[in-house]
């Protein structure tokens, strides 16, 4: 997905948002895009898609960020959420357990949907709250490792863990981007890619809705 | 008579086209008759285009004399450009010959008008003519349009060739699969935009507009053909959609968990407004206009539910209330125009845009809507069932209901009572009035009667006195001259009618 601008490159990346409703994504990404938190002058109308540009080690970067509803009766909507995404970001609150196990849900079914294309980020939100966490560091950090993704511990009330995060995840897309375009062969690889991606979008409403991943939940 | 006559004859000359072509005029067509003012009509817009056309190249080649000048040493560019002028030139004849609708929007400088015009009159009817007529007018317009914006690329001639040498080739093709039918499209927006990056060196966002343009201007000619085709089980599917949110009437905001108070008038303001988007896009016929409506209605949750919550809406928020308004509003043909939009929008726009991800959580309402069931409303599956069926609805209680809702019902029945009573009391109440009514006006005739037996009474006990009649002092007697003359002249009103008939002109012969 990602297009090219005459010689120099941009890359597009589509990240999904997920995880239970409360744990914090819509803070998390206010905090990321606008550096704002719980703030009473809001002006942003609305948290549900946000954009950011970023530059990194001189390539430009657009990254568009898509909250995805987390409450349970939505979670069959998922695969029409995630659907041609780059990265997604799970997010968990570390005072919660049951919302570390959405997550664990979550990442099967995307690994089951989209395999090793997606590059996945398992957040412990809430650092701030250390002193009633009841998910360990070291079961959140191996569960991670078991699963290809990076764990990372943000706070968005202190502002901590999130540029790193969305650093990380960038990085790790860009390289997934660019061995996908070695792999295809360079002339071509621009509209295959495209092609692919109006395939799925029009094939995917129907493949995949809902399926197997309530029974796991 | 004369001057009648004379009228006749100079109307008869005047009332002729004014080409002598024996037909009557008409002043509304400049003293034409119909055929020939559509002719002129036409031979007129043709010019129009023509020197529209005339002034792009000039200016092309202004611009392209000014840049070889100043830059000297690319010499081959400007060898390029006689060569793409000849090819360009080529083209246009050969479009000349093409017997098409779209044909005198060609830019065809050399075409005759004569040739033009004998075509136009008798609209000879070509395979093309007849599939494209009945979007003719919008057609007409979106071409203007994509012309208009083409102009001063230097590429634009190019691209109109293609996009309309390709949106010919799909009318003949709508007998092939929906499917087939949108990797054709997607196909050529691939490669047009590839062709524009690499043969015509635009930035990205410059390809972007013009891309945008293209969608306009072939999805605008093509929408007949490609919307809800007859190949595909659109239409049932919008049936069912349309059959299901009507079952699902009595969903409501509490049960969907939808953040929004509609009590405050700005937040039913806002919704109402979103239903009004949301139906809005079903007559609109380019997918980025249809995406820019569902983006339009977005919108307006978001303020209302920033209006109700005091916060920024996450998704969270947002899903919830967009199923809300879709259940609302129940959009017309709104399979039909998802599935328009994912096959024939710009790839790009429907991945990572904005108006991508209205559009995906817009899929999202569709399908949980499709899928809902009395788990997701937290409603058990009974209640669900009875609310479906109609039997019951969550607006008034249960009719199986327990001592609640009896209690409920009884209230509600004593309620009907005391309005029942109230209502009787008015119909006696008005009886009463029209009795009344009819009371007074007998009294009033009886009334007048009275009057006039008095004064005839009075009358007959003092009659007139013959002693004084020409007392001229006395106030009785002026009335009665004046009586008199009032009489007079109704008298000679009477004469009249004894007079002979008023002269009747007569008519001499000669």
């Amino acid at each position: 997905m990602a297009a090219a601008a005459g010689g120099s490159r941009t890359y597009s990346f589509k990240v999904v948002l997920l995880g239970e409703g409360c744990v914090g994504k819509t803070s998390l990404v206010l905090r990321y895009c606008e550096n704002k938190f719980n703030d009473k002058h809001i002006t942003t109308l609305q948290a549900s898609f946000l954009t950011k540009k970023l530059n990194i080690t001189g390539k430009r970067v657009n990254l568009a960020i898509w909250d995805t509803a987390g409450q349970e009766r939505f979670h069959a909507l998922g695969p029409i959420y995630y659907r041609d995404s780059n990265g997604a970001v799970l997010v968990y609150d570390i005072t919660d357990q049951d919302s570390f196990q959405k997550v664990k849900n979550w990442v099967k079914e995307l690994r089951k949907m989209l395999g090793n294309d997606i590059c996945l980020c398992i957040v412990g939100n809430k650092i701030d709250l250390d002193k009633d966490r009841n998910v360990s560091v070291e079961e959140a950090e191996s569960y991670a490792e078991s699963v290809g993704a990076k764990h990372f511990h943000t706070s968005a009330k202190l502002n901590k863990g999130i540029e790193e995060l969305f650093l990380d995840l960038c990085k790790r897309m860009m390289e997934t981007a660019q061995a996908d375009e070695r792999l295809k062969g360079n002339g071509s690889s621009q509209s295959a890619s495209s092609r692919r991606g109006v395939q799925i979008v029009d094939d995917e409403p129907q493949a995949t809705p809902s399926g197997g991943c309530c029974s796991s939940g | 008579m004369m001057s009648q006559r004379r009228g006749i004859h100079v109307d008869q000359s005047e009332l002729l086209c004014k080409k002598g072509c024996g037909f009557y005029g008409n002043n509304a067509w400049q003293g034409l008759c119909s055929k020939c003012f559509r002719e002129e009509n036409q031979r007129e817009k043709q010019k129009q285009i023509q020197e529209d056309w005339a002034l792009a190249e000039r200016l092309q080649r202004e611009e392209q004399e000014a840049y070889a000048s100043r830059h000297q040493k690319t010499q081959s560019q400007s060898a390029i450009t006689p060569f793409s002028k000849f090819e360009e030139r080529k083209t246009k004849e050969k479009s000349s010959k093409v017997n098409t609708v779209t044909k005198f929007f060609i830019p065809s400088t050399k075409t005759p008008p004569k040739k033009d015009t004998s075509f136009d009159s008798h609209s000879s009817p070509s395979p093309s003519s007849s599939a494209s007529r009945h979007s003719f007018n919008d057609g007409d317009q979106a071409t203007r349009e994509f012309i208009d914006f083409l102009k001063p690329l230097k590429s634009g001639r190019e691209i109109f060739k293609q996009c309309r040498a390709f949106t010919e080739s799909m009318v003949y093709k709508r007998d092939i699969g929906a499917d087939e039918l949108s990797e054709c499209v997607q196909d050529f927006y691939q490669n047009l935009s590839d062709r524009l990056h690499t043969q015509f060196k635009g930035s990205t966002d410059h390809v972007e507009s013009v891309m945008d343009e293209v969608e306009k201007y072939m999805m605008t000619r093509l929408y007949k053909e490609v919307f809800c085709p007859e190949t595909t089980d659109d239409e049932k599917k919008d049936l069912a959609i349309q059959k299901r949110i009507r079952a699902l009437h009595w969903v409501t905001i509490e049960m969907l968990c939808v953040p929004v108070d509609e009590e405050i008038p700005e937040v039913s303001d806002s919704v109402v407004k979103a239903i009004t988007d949301v139906i809005e896009m079903d007559s609109k016929r380019v997918p980025k206009d249809k995406l820019a409506c569902i983006t339009r209605c977005s919108k307006h949750i978001f303020n209302a539910i920033k209006v109700s919550k005091k916060e920024a809406a996450s998704a969270d928020d947002f899903l919830p209330t967009l199923i809300y308004i879709v259940l609302k509003a129940n959009p017309p043909r709104l399979q039909s125009n998802i599935q328009y939009i994912t096959r024939f929008c710009n790839p790009s726009r429907l991945m990572t845009g904005e108006d991508g991800y209205y559009f995906t959580n817009l899929c999202c309402a569709v399908a949980f809507i499709e899928k809902l069931d009395g788990q997701s409303l937290n409603l058990s599956s009974e209640e669900f069932d009875l609310y479906m069926s109609g039997q019951a609805s969550p607006h008034w209680p249960q009719p199986s209901g327990a001592s609640l809702g009896a209690a409920a019902g009884s209230a509600a029945l004593s309620q009907v009572h005391k309005r029942l009573d109230l209502l009787t009391g008015l119909g006696e109440r008005q009886e009463r009035v029209m009795e009344k009514a009819r009371q007074l006006e007998s009294d009033l005739i009886d009334w007048t009667d009275e009057v006039e037996q008095k004064v005839q009474s009075v009358l007959d006990s003092f009659p007139p006195e013959p002693e004084n009649p020409a007392a001229p002092a006395a106030s009785g007697t002026t009335a009665a001259p004046a009586a008199a003359a009032s009489s007079a002249i109704d008298s000679d009103n009477v004469e009249n009618e004894l007079l002979p008939p008023p002269l009747q002109p007569q008519v001499f012969a000669g």
